[in-house]
């Protein structure tokens, strides 16, 4: 076999056709915005953009994580149920506890990061699938926050009334606020994009998150510490979850034990749209972002147009599996 | 002697693949109730011919003939209905199916209810009792030995309705003497119910021991078909190579002044038993054996792949290898025998170069992408990796550029050691001669070199010294000085020579 590795650069009508190929999801945006800028006079409004911004946030922040575990060759279906916990136990924390925002937001976090570390250690050491270690925290995570909140939203009219009572102004500038006309919530959106796009891209950690995912045996027979890799990224994810809890309730003014139901699959939905390969290897944060956006543009546009709840869910579901298999398309296109 | 009519007549094969003429004019009479052994060097063609006597491959002109009636194979289907069973060397079961599942995979017997899973149990019983063989028919293959799993594969190939000839590719590489033993007996039952058994193997000396007739190919041609009885081991290798064989090369005496920078004592793993083994700096020392023979274990082993029971010893101090990044500390780099298994695919060139460099080149844990781009370019340049760029994506290349990017990988940590196990497989014969002459190299600049091979031309063209392994023992080092060839090192792997 004669290797004929060479540099072919041509500009042809052909290769714009190839633009298209490799813009994948990034096309399905853009038709989708087109598409409801006709169809809704108020869609292209910047009130509503920011609509759209503030809403696909929390989104935005837990996918990115999903990235990287997606990356490494696995999965993390515990992530709605440790925005949850988290969130339950800071707001408790600062409503119930009286404790200062800081000191609260620290334990959300703290104990959303120690569940992805769980998560991480029983999948490495305890060497059972990503899929089934997460899909067990997923239930038990939830049934956890249940048990601490009673069921109950926190803060509740009970503690609102009585107690110390509501959440720290910051925590709801968090959700709520503005800098600049910009939502808070999507500028720490845009802030853990952006880190987690250099910890992919930059760095070695990302690097062997690659190599993980890409072929494991590869990785390991070069030297990587494999399981550390995967200790590291679930417990990130973890790390992530927390924070975007924090988000949530400060923009929903109360926590409660179901919040971020289904946030999970969404955020798979997010990655996979936006071209990360589920399998590993391959992907990064620029698809991610493309998918969250698709998934909010989509249930924003569908809304201004009145479209009722219960369509949005079919439309969204076939949304989804529309661009997955155009993208899979295309890639089977450019690799031949 | 049988005088019979023959079950299997070819005449005049001929298959030709791009630049190369695997068979010429190859005829050949099999008679049932006969084992008939194909040997040959690696390459002569005895693959081929097997290929197309199963059906996998057709001839270019000849004729094949079966129970005296002119047959052509489009497919091994219709060869199996015709009644010839192929048992490949990687076999062909369903682990997690049982032994009963298996051989009669495919063709369990209908009842009114679905399967009748009784009679297929009942009839792998009986045929395990008429050939005395003792496994548990409900057992899932996986909890099988390799031996006993070719068992059930040659009973799944003899249960087929209708079989006259069985087939049977390298069947005792893999398997202890005592296994063999067992194997053969099996073999001498299927024959004694007077079907015919060709089987291709390197192991000259059980060869002789089973079979009644022996067919030697040589570079395409058949140079002989004779009684088992009229042939020495020595006629064989003579016959396969051309050149007679000298038995009078020594084992290699160690000058004990040399200090070995890797030392191995009791090495034992799976098939290897107790292994005894220096290589010197400067020197690449071949490890020469058939599939199977433990080869691949040691280099696993060695790279903290496998657990082991012995020692070893890198410059002298004892180490414990348990993990590859223990094997990579001690300064021993490794090429496994599939190179797939040690790239990554969906990253480029020079991340594929520097994956085992990782802290090498960052800084803080941050990326120094220009470092990467150094070291990956100063391998492509030593090496002449033929790549565009070093961000190309290592699909794009070809196998040896592939090989020659995971040898830029280890050369880029400068290992005091190199395990390379079947470095040119599955590559031209171009980029076959550059990755010697990249071995030699590294040789010279005074690291050692573990290179394992197959084939023997090539282990007589880059060994210093060669280790001929078999059955999971190194039965004799070798110095490779000029007057070694290659029937010396067939004939040592073939057992000819007892150790």
């Amino acid at each position: 076999m004669i290797d004929r590795v060479e540099e072919k650069v041509k500009i042809t009508p052909k290769n714009i056709g190839t633009l298209v190929l490799k813009g994948g999801s990034f096309f399905g945006l853009i038709s989708l915005v087109v598409a409801f800028s006709i169809l809704s006079p108020f869609f292209l409004t910047l009130n509503n953009w920011l609509n759209i911004l503030r809403q696909v946030a929390v989104l935005l922040i837990v996918a990115c994580a999903q990235t990287m575990v997606i990356v490494s060759a696995g999965i993390d279906l515990s992530v709605g149920s440790t925005l949850a916990l988290g969130g339950c136990l800071a707001a408790v924390a600062m409503s119930y506890w009286g404790w200062p925002f800081l000191l609260g937001a620290l334990l959300g976090v703290t104990v959303s990061t120690l569940v992805g570390f769980a998560n991480s250690v029983i999948i490495a050491k305890g060497r059972i699938p990503d899929f089934i270690s997460t899909l067990g925290m997923l239930g038990a995570v939830r049934g956890i926050a249940l048990l601490i909140t009673g069921g109950l939203p926190v803060p509740s009219h009970f503690t609102a009334t009585t107690l110390k009572g509501y959440l720290p102004r910051v925590l709801i500038w968090l959700g709520s606020g503005d800098i600049g006309g910009v939502p808070v919530p999507a500028v720490i959106a845009g802030v853990m994009v952006m880190i987690t796009w250099f910890i992919l891209s930059r760095t070695a950690f990302g690097r062997s998150i690659y190599a993980v995912g890409g072929n494991r045996e590869a990785a390991r027979e070069s030297g990587i510490n494999v399981d550390g890799v995967k200790i590291l990224v679930y417990t990130l994810s973890g790390l992530y979850a927390g924070i975007a809890g924090l988000v949530l309730v400060g923009r929903m003014n109360s926590a409660n034990a179901l919040m971020a139901e289904g946030l999970e699959l969404q955020t798979i939905a997010a990655v996979v749209i936006g071209g990360t390969n589920l399998f590993g290897g391959e992907g990064g944060i620029l698809g991610t972002l493309i998918g969250g956006l698709l998934i909010g543009v989509l249930g924003n546009g569908l809304n201004l147009l009145d479209v009722e709840p219960f369509w949005q869910r079919v439309v969204n579901g076939f949304i989804i599996i529309a661009v997955v298999v155009f993208d899979q398309w295309r890639r089977r296109k450019i690799s031949t | 002697m049988v005088t019979r009519n023959p079950v299997l007549v070819l005449k005049d094969i001929c298959k030709e693949f791009p630049g190369v003429k695997a068979l010429n004019n190859v005829s050949l009479e099999l008679y049932p109730g006969e084992v008939h052994a194909l040997l040959g060097e690696n390459g002569a063609g005895k693959s081929t011919l097997m290929k197309i006597i199963s059906g996998i491959i057709e001839p270019d002109s000849g004729e094949m003939y079966l129970d005296g009636r002119k047959v052509q194979f489009k497919s091994p289907k219709e060869a199996m209905e015709a009644g010839i069973a192929l048992v490949h060397q990687e076999l062909s079961l369903v682990p997690s199916l049982s032994v009963g599942e298996n051989i009669f995979l495919g063709r369990w017997p209908q009842g009114r209810w679905g399967v009748n899973w009784s009679y297929v149990y009942r009839e792998a019983r009986e045929l395990m009792r008429k050939f005395d063989i003792d496994v548990d028919p409900r057992v899932p293959v996986r909890n099988l030995g390799v031996a006993e799993q070719q068992i059930v594969e040659i009973l799944k190939a003899v249960s087929q309705p209708h079989v006259k000839i069985l087939l049977l590719d390298e069947p005792t590489s893999a398997l202890t003497e005592h296994e063999v033993e067992r194997l053969f007996k099996l073999l001498n039952d299927i024959k004694a119910e007077g079907k015919a058994i060709v089987f291709i193997s390197h192991k000259i000396d059980e060869a002789l021991k089973i079979s009644d007739r022996v067919t030697i190919i040589k570079d395409g041609e058949k140079v002989i078909t004779e009684e088992k009885g009229n042939l020495t081991e020595k006629d064989v290798i003579y016959y396969m190579t051309g050149r007679a064989f000298e038995s009078n090369v020594s084992s290699h005496n160690v000058d004990p002044g040399r200090k070995a920078v890797l030392s191995v004592r009791g090495l034992s793993a799976g098939i290897l038993k107790g292994v005894d083994l220096d290589v010197y700096a400067g020197e690449i020392l071949v490890i020469f054996g058939i599939l199977g023979s433990g080869r691949s274990t040691l280099a696993r082993v060695l790279f903290g792949l496998q657990e082991y029971r012995g020692e070893v010893f890198v410059e002298g101090e004892r180490v414990e290898i348990r993990s590859p990044l223990d094997a990579i500390r001690c300064g021993i780099g490794y090429l496994p025998e599939d190179r797939r298994k040690a790239l990554v695919f969906q990253l480029s060139v020079g991340a594929n170069i520097t994956l085992a460099s990782l802290r090498e080149i960052s800084r803080k844990g941050l990326l120094m992408f220009d470092k990467e781009k150094e070291l990956a370019e100063r391998f492509i340049d030593e090496l002449r990796i033929r790549t565009s760029n070093s961000r190309k994506r290592v699909t794009h290349l070809s196998g040896g550029n592939q090989q020659k990017v995971l040898f830029a990988r280890w050369l880029a940590k400068s290992p005091k050691i190199l395990i390379l196990d079947e470095p040119t497989r599955g590559i031209d014969v171009g980029a076959k001669f550059e990755i010697r002459e990249i071995v030699k190299n590294i040789a010279k600049e005074g690291k050692a070199v573990l290179y394992i091979t197959s084939e023997a031309l090539e282990a007589l063209e880059v060994g210093d010294r060669i280790a001929i392994m078999r059955g999971g023992k190194i039965t004799k080092i070798l110095p490779n000085d000029r007057r070694l060839s290659k029937s010396d090192l067939l004939a040592e792997v073939g057992g000819v020579v007892k150790v």
